[in-house]
């Protein structure tokens, strides 16, 4: 691929053309828009988010000295963290599965994988309301491990987005070179190891992405899982702005904004990109 | 240009060492808890907590009354509308992303990303502080329309009428956008991971060949971005069907969607056996859709 | 695979990053976190004689800023205080059982759903002296006979808010949101469907717990018939949709308005003289409690006449508490906003728990929407 770097205009440089640096432009304006209406009025002098009422800085002392705040988020992260991981796991395995084997049943089990996709959210939060409490799951464990049961409701939902998604990207996979690394002698875990799992890296990039969006922003599941200690970022926001945005609440969502981008940035700085180019 | 799909049988350690984790996980927690749902939707209130299975199918012919089936069917449709959208607004940032030089990319993904881990709700929200009637987007549209009035008079036009706030919130149209606001990434990841593996130097013979950048994109990227689109598609459509915060707080008086129906079944109205009627139908439906899909990709299709 | 590991413990960097900046509070939590499940309980023992912690599950802004550290300084018992958005949403939650809820605050029909389906456990009032601060006409409640399940917290009643500027004359009636085209496009009303049937019924001149499935018909058509004329069913932020001028009439409760006028002088609220439908929040205890007598502490401490009034004068919604009421301001005790005219209040009734009317409200209300 260094032919494409060296290119001075290749003519896919997409990227260079003012149409599509356009039409990104204007899709990141509309992403981002609200975002920056919301960090403006997180400085706003009043109780209810609705008009401009003067500058102030005493939400963001509010929102950073409320500790069940900081809790919840602390709790929303770290469910994120491990329910990416696994539906990482389970969701690359489903999909290489559903690529690779012929079996009985084939059908359903697909039908299946992709249902937590379909069934509606209040209908799955109310299965595992019921679920944890028939098999009497323990609750009042010590932490992390009392976020299990929620965390368990995140990844069940997650993978199959990750499957779906690494499921596309294996179309494009080309078997003979799986083959060729056979007759060389390697081994089912050394081709899985060296020639699927690059191949399949797009596909579980866009797949983490997904599920960590999806875990972090889970509201009606996560409800009906948590208990009185275990409280998410969004249940705990849900309750307070279900009447009306306080400035508090937008205080503490810019913080989590500015936080994000300045340790997305110096993560990508320090190994993202260059891994990132030494792939393509 | 795939080979064949490998027969369990011949492959019986790899096949059980890959399928035993997710089957196992599916059934334990997916199959399970649903199948106390699904015994539900067979019961009926007893009180205000107390449900019996009675195996009765009342619940079922309630949900199957036209009310909720037209309900349903204008769901898929804004749901389809909204999909569309996003593939007509994604799939060139996806491009963008895909073309975009290396060391650009991550920050491409991230960008599009960052907005959806600020949450649901309060996102929502800033969306309508922006679109209300006193909100920017129609301060910024007051001010187009004032400079054009403005224009007007300069070339000895009558001005335009006094601007009239546009309705941009509680309706329809308030719906359909706030869906594609929250549903673009869907459909951008999932064509940025299809798009990543097409082979440039195709795309590069076709425009060394002559052919237009449009019929490149027609002829060449689309077919091979198919299941990418696929994907994209259906991880945006099922939830965007599932949605019901939007409809919610943006929609107007006839904006209601099928999630909010199912889901003021399982709150409000505590009927949970309607509420997993309701649910089923949907899941039956999009089960026997997926199923069918799967058995037509599992004939053997010539020079596969 | 390194810029998966970057996304997957960005979650992990952003904590301790926030740890390294000492933003305060954070490692406190932490630890008290990993700490609160068991070690507080270890060796220390609440004068009830349990272990001094507590869960309370509350509406947002719906106790005083410093309640429950005065309620800590007095007992020794620190409240654990996690918030839930509707009432719906607490049945539907605690229906699968109790998760380990000590204190929970049920509106008035959802007590009375919660005692027949055998949710609540019955109160000590042995345990709660001050029950005697409580207002006479709130001791014995139809909803909760003798108080043997609930201790009333505070009330509420429906009504209208509406921007003075723009609403001439003052209307005085119903009619205004239900049943005119007269401010088209201004007005938004509940989504919540029970309410509004009951409310047109008030509007027709029957009792709110009179309705029949016939009146339920009438009432669907009346409100499809009016439909082209509302802005919007709001989900009980009606009080931002009228702040923001995105409506100039609203339905919404009293409690809740006469909050937002305090910013807005523009705004201001009446009742509807065809009268109106009672709301009341009240303290429970839900069976399975890990701390009864925890629980009881706090019901009997926030019916305090001192720590009553801390609440109300944050809450600002009417107060049952007699001797809290007492204590608090004229310009508090005498708005008719808060406290509407006793002639008003002898025309409001509550709302029956009704499990059959209950279905066939909110499928009206589908059809409404549908049509």
């Amino acid at each position: 691929m260094a032919i494409f770097r060296t290119r001075a205009v290749a003519p896919l440089e997409y990227t260079r053309k003012a149409w599509m640096q356009m039409w990104v432009g204007a899709t990141l304006l509309f992403l981002y828009a609200p975002l920056i209406v919301l960090m403006i009025f997180s400085f706003n002098d009043s109780k209810r988010n609705v008009v401009w009422k003067g500058f102030t800085f005493k939400y963001y002392e509010k929102a950073l000295g409320n500790d069940s705040l900081v809790e919840a988020l602390t709790n929303s992260l770290t469910i994120a963290f491990f329910a990416t991981l696994f539906s990482l796991v389970l969701g690359a395995l489903a999909a290489v599965m559903l690529w690779r084997f012929r079996f009985p049943l084939k059908g359903v089990v697909e039908g299946s994988i992709s249902l937590p996709i379909i069934v509606p959210e209040i209908c799955l939060g109310v299965a595992y309301l019921i679920f944890f409490a028939r098999i009497d799951w323990p609750t009042g464990m010590a932490w992390p491990l009392n976020l299990s049961a929620i965390t368990i409701a995140h990844i069940t939902f997650c993978f199959p987005f990750v499957a779906m998604v690494v499921r596309s990207r294996l179309a494009s996979f080309n078997k003979e070179e799986e083959e060729a690394a056979k007759d060389l002698g390697a081994t089912e875990w050394q081709t899985f190891r060296d020639i699927l799992l690059p191949h399949m890296k797009p596909g579980l990039i866009a797949g983490a992405l997904l599920a960590f969006t999806l875990s972090l922003d889970d509201f009606v599941i996560t409800f009906f899982t948590s208990g009185p200690e275990t409280i998410t970022f969004p249940v705990k926001v849900y309750s307070m702005v279900r009447f009306s945005v306080t400035p508090e609440v937008n205080a503490a969502s810019t913080v989590l904004i500015v936080l994000t981008v300045v340790l997305t940035a110096i993560a990508l700085k320090m190994q993202g990109v260059k891994a990132i180019a030494e792939v393509h | 240009m795939a080979a064949p799909l490998q027969d369990w049988r011949t492959q019986k350690r790899p096949f059980a060492a890959i399928a035993s984790m997710p089957i196992f996980w599916l059934v334990l927690f997916f199959v399970v808890p649903m199948a106390v749902v699904w015994l539900y939707s067979f019961g009926e209130n007893a009180g205000p907590a107390d449900i019996v299975i009675s195996g009765t199918l009342e619940n079922y012919k309630r949900a199957t009354e036209w009310l909720y089936v037209s309900i349903f069917l204008k769901s898929l449709a804004v749901s389809a509308l909204v999909t569309l959208i996003c593939l007509i607004v994604g799939f060139p940032v996806a491009m963008a992303i895909t073309f975009a030089p290396p060391n650009w990319r991550p920050w491409l993904l991230l960008g599009i990303m960052l907005p959806f881990w600020t949450n649901l709700l309060i996102r929502t929200y800033a969306l309508m502080t922006l679109m209300g009637t006193n909100g920017y987007a129609n301060k910024a549209l007051g001010a187009l329309w004032g400079g054009a009035s403005w224009l007007k008079t300069l070339v000895g036009m009558q001005p335009l009428d006094a601007w009239t706030p546009a309705q941009l919130l509680y309706n329809n149209f308030a719906v359909v956008l706030g869906l594609v606001y929250v549903h673009l990434p869907f459909m951008v990841l999932p064509l940025y991971a299809a798009l990543d593996r097409l082979d440039k130097s195709l795309i590069e013979a076709s425009l060394d060949l002559g052919a237009s950048q449009i019929s490149t994109l027609n002829r060449i990227i689309m077919p091979l971005a198919g299941p990418g689109i696929a994907a994209g598609v259906m991880i945006t459509l099922v939830p965007a069907l599932g949605a019901y915060l939007t409809p919610d707080l943006m929609g107007g008086t006839d904006s209601q969607m099928i999630a909010n129906v199912i889901e003021r079944q399982f709150k409000r109205a505590n009927d949970w056996p309607f509420g997993a009627a309701l649910s089923f139908l949907l899941i039956y439906a999009m089960f026997i859709i997926v199923a069918l899909q799967s058995l037509r990709r599992g004939q053997p299709k010539r020079g596969e | 695979m390194d810029e998966i590991k970057t996304v997957l413990t960005r979650g992990m960097g952003r904590r301790s990053l926030l740890q390294g900046l000492g933003v305060s509070a954070i490692g406190i939590s932490i630890t008290g976190l990993v700490g609160c499940s068991k070690e507080s309980s270890g060796g220390k023992i609440a004068s009830t004689g349990e272990e001094p912690t507590l869960n309370f599950y509350n509406w947002d802004t719906y106790i005083g800023e410093t309640t429950l550290d005065d309620f800590k300084g007095a007992s020794g018992i620190a409240v654990n205080m996690s918030l839930f958005a509707s009432n719906d949403e607490l049945f539907a939650k605690l229906r699968g059982g109790n998760q380990g809820y000590d204190v929970i605050v049920p509106s008035n029909d959802f007590v009375e759903r919660m005692v027949s389906a055998d949710m609540l456990m019955p109160l000590d009032h042995a345990q709660i002296p001050n029950f005697k601060n409580v207002a006479p006409e709130f001791q014995d409640v139809p909803f909760d006979p003798k108080r043997a399940y609930s201790m009333p917290y505070t009330w509420l009643l429906l009504g209208i808010g509406y921007r003075k500027s723009k609403v001439n004359p003052v209307p005085d009636s119903w009619k205004v949101l239900f049943d005119s085209d007269q401010y088209k496009g201004r007005i938004a009303v509940l989504s919540e469907a029970g309410d509004m049937f009951r409310l047109y019924g008030k509007y027709l001149g029957k009792s709110v717990n009179s309705l029949t499935p016939a009146d339920i018909k009438t009432i669907e058509a009346m409100m499809i018939k009016q439909k082209p004329n509302i802005k919007a069913y709001h989900e009980d932020n009606g009080q931002d949709l009228l702040a923001k001028g995105e409506v100039d009439l609203v339905l919404e409760y009293n409690g809740d308005i006469a909050q937002a006028m305090v910013e807005d002088d523009d705004l201001d609220f009446f009742f509807p003289k065809e009268g109106s439908q009672l709301n009341a929040d009240n303290l429970c205890i839900p069976k399975g409690a890990p701390h009864p007598k925890n629980a009881h502490a706090l019901i009997n401490y926030l019916l305090d006449a001192e720590a009553g009034k801390k609440i109300t004068e944050t809450i600002l919604y009417p107060t049952p508490n007699a001797a809290a009421k007492a204590l608090m301001p004229d310009t508090y005790k005498n708005n008719p906003v808060i406290f509407p005219p006793s002639e008003f209040l002898a025309t409001c009734e509550y709302a029956k728990f009704n499990s059959e009317l209950q279905p066939l409200y909110e499928e009206a209300f589908t059809r409404v929407r549908a049509a």
